[in-house]
């Protein structure tokens, strides 16, 4: 054998034995392991005044019993300024979630072409734009990662003179208690979580089950493969927290969290529950019957994917009610990578115009924008949703102090959340 | 007479296209794992300096991997989902090889474009069509019910409903994996019939060995190193995917290990617990890996030159 000719080949015996080795020396992996540092801390979580946890950057958890003004990390642009026209407005955002024709109509008004990319989820979202590798002039997101973009200072604070149509909102969101004197952030839409379903398929009378409708997933033995819970963190636990009467669903309580967990695997058995995020799609076609969903998704399945007529009288959302059910709501900020300040605030304030947001509600989007001209009675008698599909509509009530929202969480409490998810997930 | 430096040159372009795109983001991976966490914005802070490891985040996977734990079970499933989709593509793939290698002479070509055809189409396509062939009313559910395999399916307990193929069966999970991932099996596998020399086979017929003993102790020893390049190139992908039980299952029933890898990437405070899921699948990985190369590199010392 030439001395640079290296033998690699062994007998079988041989690679068993050299195997063996590695397994063995696997264990002393650990070993090496030891000498590193060993820590499991995604950050630290501390308390501010009164003992009130605090979340990202230090900024207390928003609660509508702890309302939180942010302070701003620069000051907002001047006002009087012209807004900036030519090359490209982008906005970031989840995909479909906004009217073609409405960025277009904006592009067209003010002399830019708009260009929207889009993003998965909105944490993953946060997480391309902490990057860096994106530069959006606006992008949407959701009151519970506020604090944490604000912190990182991923958006810019904001100036309201540009933003007039504001008070078109519910005064309620006006001066959201997660963003007092709203510094940050404008309102997009609202909706609520739900269970959607279809009459010709589940007989049961959800909104009258009792002891609590949401019980329903754990009697879906008859519903086997057709059931359907929403593919998030919160909502699936939070869920499970709701079946149990626990209305805390920003708690950091593992042994309620773990409890929760252990009701959510009980329905691998029940009825081999699904995980997604397609209900808009799945329940008016048929594929699934009885679906965690949110308010809007039964509006755009209603207005997009019917496959005949007779099909919308048999879609139904049960909206738990005030108080009783997740509430949440989408929001507008203007990224401080923005090239175009100026048009950016301009472009909030066109999204809350009353036509501009009645249109992409009802022509594109499906999700309601928390504007005072749009009433459920209205939008009924007008004939632009069904009486079924009534209760996807929601109202500035649904939004007050004891509503029920999944706020900002500390590090520690979104690591044991997303364990806990990941739990359920695994099937085991 | 080429300058010495030339051949090994030519390999220059491979080279630094393995360091760019894979040793680099493998580490980048690797140092994710033994990293930290952006306190503010959650975002992985990789250590890059192998002096700054944080074991942590990697003792904690490998303790919830031991059995009973959570990534024990759905590494467990991943394992029998790709072993009976390797079985199956054996089943399938191995006569359609031996076919096109062995028997069909005119239509060869043809078969072969027939082959690769399935590559003019993304692999996400390919999986979205099952939806519609597999939902109420579809063509493939239709002749599933017509021919009577529903039934048979399902009175042998393959399946648990057979009007509902896309409501968290195992069994959809595996007939997806297979169907996806076949061609990267069979192409191998065809070239490496293709190359046995027909001698072979000849000499050990005139020896009066039968059709299947000739296949036994010839053709299918023959053909190992085409099976297990066939092997090793489906069943790594086939390690990782979460695409595909998420497209024709999304039933936690049914998940696999790249779902939990995912899971943790896509956003959160643990992108560690992603990575440190990635390379200790890498490390088992490279066991597999490991043997194919030592069956190549024997088979290739056993040929005669």
């Amino acid at each position: 054998m030439h001395p640079k000719e290296r033998r690699f080949g062994a007998t079988r015996r041989e690679f068993l034995a050299r195997s063996g080795g590695a397994a063995l020396s696997l264990s002393t992996i650990s070993g090496i392991l030891a000498a590193c540092s060993n820590s499991t801390t995604a950050g630290t979580a501390g308390t501010g005044a009164g003992g009130w946890p605090l979340g990202p950057g230090g900024i207390p958890l928003a609660r509508p019993s702890h309302p939180v003004k942010m302070k701003r990390w620069e000051a907002p642009i001047p006002s009087g300024m012209q807004p900036e026209t030519g090359g490209t407005f982008t906005i970031f955002n989840y995909p479909a979630y906004i009217d073609p024709a409405v960025i277009k109509a904006f592009g067209k008004k003010y002399g830019v072409t708009v260009k929207v990319t889009p993003f998965d989820d909105i944490t993953t979202g946060v997480t391309k734009l902490a990057s860096g590798t994106i530069s959006p002039d606006v992008t949407e997101m959701t009151p519970d990662l506020l604090s944490r973009v604000v912190a990182g200072k991923l958006v810019k604070p904001l100036n309201l003179d540009y933003i007039p149509n504001l008070k078109n909102v519910w005064s309620g969101f006006q001066s959201p208690y997660y963003d007092v004197e709203s510094r940050y952030g404008v309102p997009y839409t609202v909706y609520s979580t739900g269970i959607a379903y279809r009459t010709d398929q589940v007989k049961e009378d959800i909104p009258n089950l009792k002891p609590n409708p949401w019980d329903i997933f754990w009697h879906a033995q008859k519903y086997t493969g057709k059931t359907a819970l929403l593919s998030e963190v919160r909502e699936t636990i939070a869920m499970a927290l709701l079946h149990r009467g626990i209305t805390d669903l920003n708690t950091e309580k593992a042994s309620l969290v773990n409890r929760a967990v252990k009701d959510l695997q009980e329905l691998y058995s029940i009825c081999n529950v699904k995980v997604g995020d397609l209900q808009y799609e799945t329940i008016p076609e048929n594929k699934a019957w009885l679906n965690q969903a949110w308010s809007g998704d039964m509006m755009a399945g209603y207005f997009y994917y019917l496959p005949n007529k007779q099909t919308g009288k048999v879609l139904r959302f049960w909206n738990p009610g005030y108080g009783k059910g997740p509430i949440g709501n989408d929001m507008w900020c203007v990224c401080s990578t923005s090239k175009k300040p100026v048009l950016a605030h301009l472009f909030l304030n066109y999204m809350l115009d009353n036509g501009v947001g009645y249109k992409n509600f009802v022509d594109f989007n499906g999700y309601q924008p928390p504007l005072n001209e749009i009433q459920p009675e209205t939008l009924v008698s007008k004939g632009v949703i069904p009486q079924n599909l009534a209760s996807c509509v929601l109202t500035e009530s649904d939004f007050g102090p004891k509503a029920l929202q999944e706020m900002t969480l500390t590090t520690a409490g979104q690591s044991l959340w997303q364990d806990g998810y990941a739990t359920f997930q695994s099937g085991a | 007479m080429y300058p010495r430096w030339l051949w090994p040159l030519s390999a220059l372009p491979g080279v630094v296209w393995l360091l760019v795109l894979f040793l680099l983001p493998f580490y980048a991976v690797v140092c994710v794992a033994f990293g930290s966490v952006d306190p503010i914005l959650l975002t992985a802070q990789p250590a890059w300096n192998p002096s700054q490891w944080n074991a942590g985040w990697v003792n904690h996977v490998l303790q919830l991997l031991a059995p009973g734990n959570i990534y024990w079970d759905v590494f467990i499933r991943t394992c029998e989902y790709v072993i009976l989709s390797l079985a199956g593509c054996i089943v399938v793939g191995y006569p359609v090889a031996y076919y096109i290698a062995r028997h069909a002479s005119r239509t060869k070509s043809l078969l072969l474009i027939l082959l690769v055809l399935p590559f003019w189409i993304s692999y996400l396509m390919r999986m979205l069509a099952w939806i519609n062939l597999l939902s109420p009313g579809g063509y493939g559910l239709r002749f599933l019910s017509d021919t009577g395999i529903s039934s048979l399916l399902y009175h042998a307990g393959v399946i648990s409903d057979p009007s509902n193929y896309l409501g968290g069966e195992s069994f959809t999970v595996i007939l997806a994996l297979i169907y996806g991932y076949i061609p990267y099996f069979i192409l191998p596998l065809y070239a490496s019939l293709d190359r046995i020399d027909r001698s072979h086979l000849e000499a050990a017929r005139d020896l009066g060995a039968s059709p299947f003993r000739a296949f036994w102790h010839v053709t299918l020893p023959l053909s190992k190193t085409g099976l297990l390049g066939g092997a090793v190139l489906i069943t790594l992908p086939m390690f990782g995917d979460y695409y595909t039980p998420n497209i024709v299952s999304g039933a936690p029933s049914t998940s696999m290990i790249g779902n939990q890898i995912d899971l943790y990437f896509h956003g959160g405070p643990q992108p560690t617990i992603g990575a440190a899921i990635t390379i200790l699948l890498s490390a088992f990985l490279m066991i597999l890996m490991g043997y194919y190369m030592w069956t190549i590199h024997r088979a290739s010392r056993e040929v005669p030159v």
